[in-house]
């Protein structure tokens, strides 16, 4: 556990490099959110931004090491190739979760500062949770990419592999619908919107175990 | 005699390059030093030993255990320097003592600042803004801080100026004094192990070319610089190689005494291990 900890810290030890950007671009948000608030009373649009733009910052740790061949390193002191995949992958759910859950608030404050009240706050959650769940998507596509080829040698591929599942899925869908058209009714939608933190909770779960089993695999077999 | 590190034919095949058969036995209390060209199979064998890369054929026996069957307290009776990784330039001193303190269950804090001191390194400076001696004395350091037992050691002396090599190479001298660890290092300046290595390994093209202990190197080889004239009376099996360099040619030989014997007018002088290494590698 005291590995993991240690791994954590050293990926946190990042952002100390960009700590004026990140600064820079809270208070950007922060302009920005104040006034969509002026505009409307859900939340979401402020939420959404920081989730994206901190919880995706979360890529920049692997370029790090990849510049410093610190995996190398690393796996010369006592520490195994499952601690470090481990470690990667809680630093970026924890990454994207804290940005999420600080962009809320942020909203959140915001929009009653602004607008005196905050409607469908259930919704707003709703979306925000949708919106984790597609970040998380797209995190889980791009690490096994990384641990394949690399953050430089794998950007082509980061793109593409998960476009290529956008795809699959998207024509899946519409075959579905093409085949059982009586699925797509509003009730079908609203109902499915209703219980999606559940589907959301599943979904982030399963992304994260498979993607983590994949990239393991993958850098087991990795001559460094 | 106990071992704490053996390396058993170690062979791994690449498409364009071939580790062979390499062999190495690293006692408790001695120094050997991995010498030879660039590409010429050192950091693969660190590579291998630390289990960084898979290989075809062989054993490393590290502590008595199979390298692959270390337990995380056994690996933390080794220390590592690697030339070309390290943590992310945008860390200081301060952090890394930080990350250490989490890795290693006996990582010496005291000992890590008492020699930053010594070495006159800011601790709040990042990485980055440091000369790559600096950077290497630092590795060293969190290579020894948590007191092991064996070091791997891929060009600890590499970038630093001598006065940072007399330090560094006075550390690793007072490391093995206990008659209990170990130091196996690869180098291309070979003068440092002139003053360190108890025993020397050339591997060229990634076969072991020379192991001989630093005492049978004194005691038994010789160099021999010639006229050609001089030369031409020699019989080839009076030396083991010659190499012409400007006017003069130089001829390896061993035992020297032998040499001495049969040609009593000539004068023979101890090899550096550059001129042992350069006659290896690029002489006939």
């Amino acid at each position: 556990m005291n590995t993991i900890k240690g791994l954590l810290l050293k990926d946190l030890d990042v952002f100390k490099n960009f700590k004026g950007n990140i600064i820079f671009s809270a208070f950007m948000f922060i302009f920005l959110i104040t006034i969509g608030s002026v505009r409307s009373e859900i939340f979401t649009f402020g939420s959404i931004l920081f989730l994206i733009f901190f919880g995706m910052n979360s890529i920049s740790s692997f370029s790090y090491d990849e510049n410093a061949e610190t995996d190398k390193y690393l796996l010369s002191l006592p520490i195994s190739r499952k601690d470090i995949v481990l470690s990667k992958y809680l630093f970026v759910f924890l990454n994207s979760f804290i940005a999420l859950i600080i962009g809320i608030f942020i909203s959140f404050i915001i929009t009653i500062i602004v607008r005196g009240k905050v409607n469908n706050i259930g919704d707003s959650l709703r979306i925000c949770l949708i919106a984790f769940t597609s970040v998380s998507f797209l995190m889980g596509a791009n690490i096994p990419c990384i641990y394949k080829w690399g953050v430089e040698k794998g950007r082509m591929q980061s793109v593409i592999i998960p476009a290529l599942f956008i795809f699959l899925i998207g024509t899946f869908g519409s075959l579905l619908l093409l085949l059982f058209p009586e699925l797509y009714t509003n009730i079908n939608l609203l109902y499915i919107f209703k219980i999606s933190p559940y589907i959301c909770l599943i979904l982030n779960i399963l992304i994260y175990v498979i993607s983590y089993l994949i990239s393991y695999k993958i850098f087991f077999k990795k001559s460094i | 005699m106990e071992h704490n590190l053996e390396v058993i034919n170690l062979t791994k095949n690449y498409p364009e390059f071939q580790l062979k058969k390499i062999n190495i036995k690293l006692p408790k209390g001695k120094i050997i030093g991995l010498i030879g060209e660039n590409g010429s199979g050192k950091t693969t064998t660190i590579k291998a030993i630390l289990n960084l890369i898979s290989y075809d054929k062989g054993n490393i026996i590290i502590f008595g255990k199979d390298n692959k069957d270390l337990t995380k307290i056994d690996r933390e009776q080794i220390g590592i320097v690697l030339d070309d990784s390290f943590f992310s330039p945008i860390l200081n001193v301060n952090d890394i003592n930080k990350l250490m303190k989490y890795f290693y269950h006996n990582w010496n804090e005291k000992l890590y600042y008492e020699t930053i001191k010594k070495f006159k390194i800011p601790c709040n400076k990042p990485l980055k803004e440091f000369s790559s001696g600096m950077k290497m004395k630092i590795k060293v350091l969190c290579a020894i801080a948590h007191k092991p037992k064996l070091l791997i050691l891929d060009e600890p002396t590499n970038g630093l100026d001598p006065i940072f090599r007399y330090e560094i190479i006075e550390l690793f001298n007072n490391f093995v004094s206990n008659s209990e660890n170990s130091i196996l290092m690869t180098t291309h300046i070979t003068s440092d192990l002139e003053h360190l290595a108890d025993e020397v390994i050339f591997i060229d093209d990634g076969h072991i070319i020379l192991d001989v202990s630093k005492k049978e190197i004194d005691n038994e080889y010789g160099i021999v610089e010639l006229l050609e004239n001089d030369f031409i009376n020699l019989n080839n099996e009076d030396y083991i190689k010659c190499l012409k360099y400007k006017n003069a040619i130089y001829i390896l030989v061993n035992p020297k005494y032998k040499f001495q014997k049969k040609y009593p007018k000539l004068e023979i002088r101890k090899p550096s291990l550059e001129e042992l290494m350069l006659l290896l590698v690029k002489g006939d």
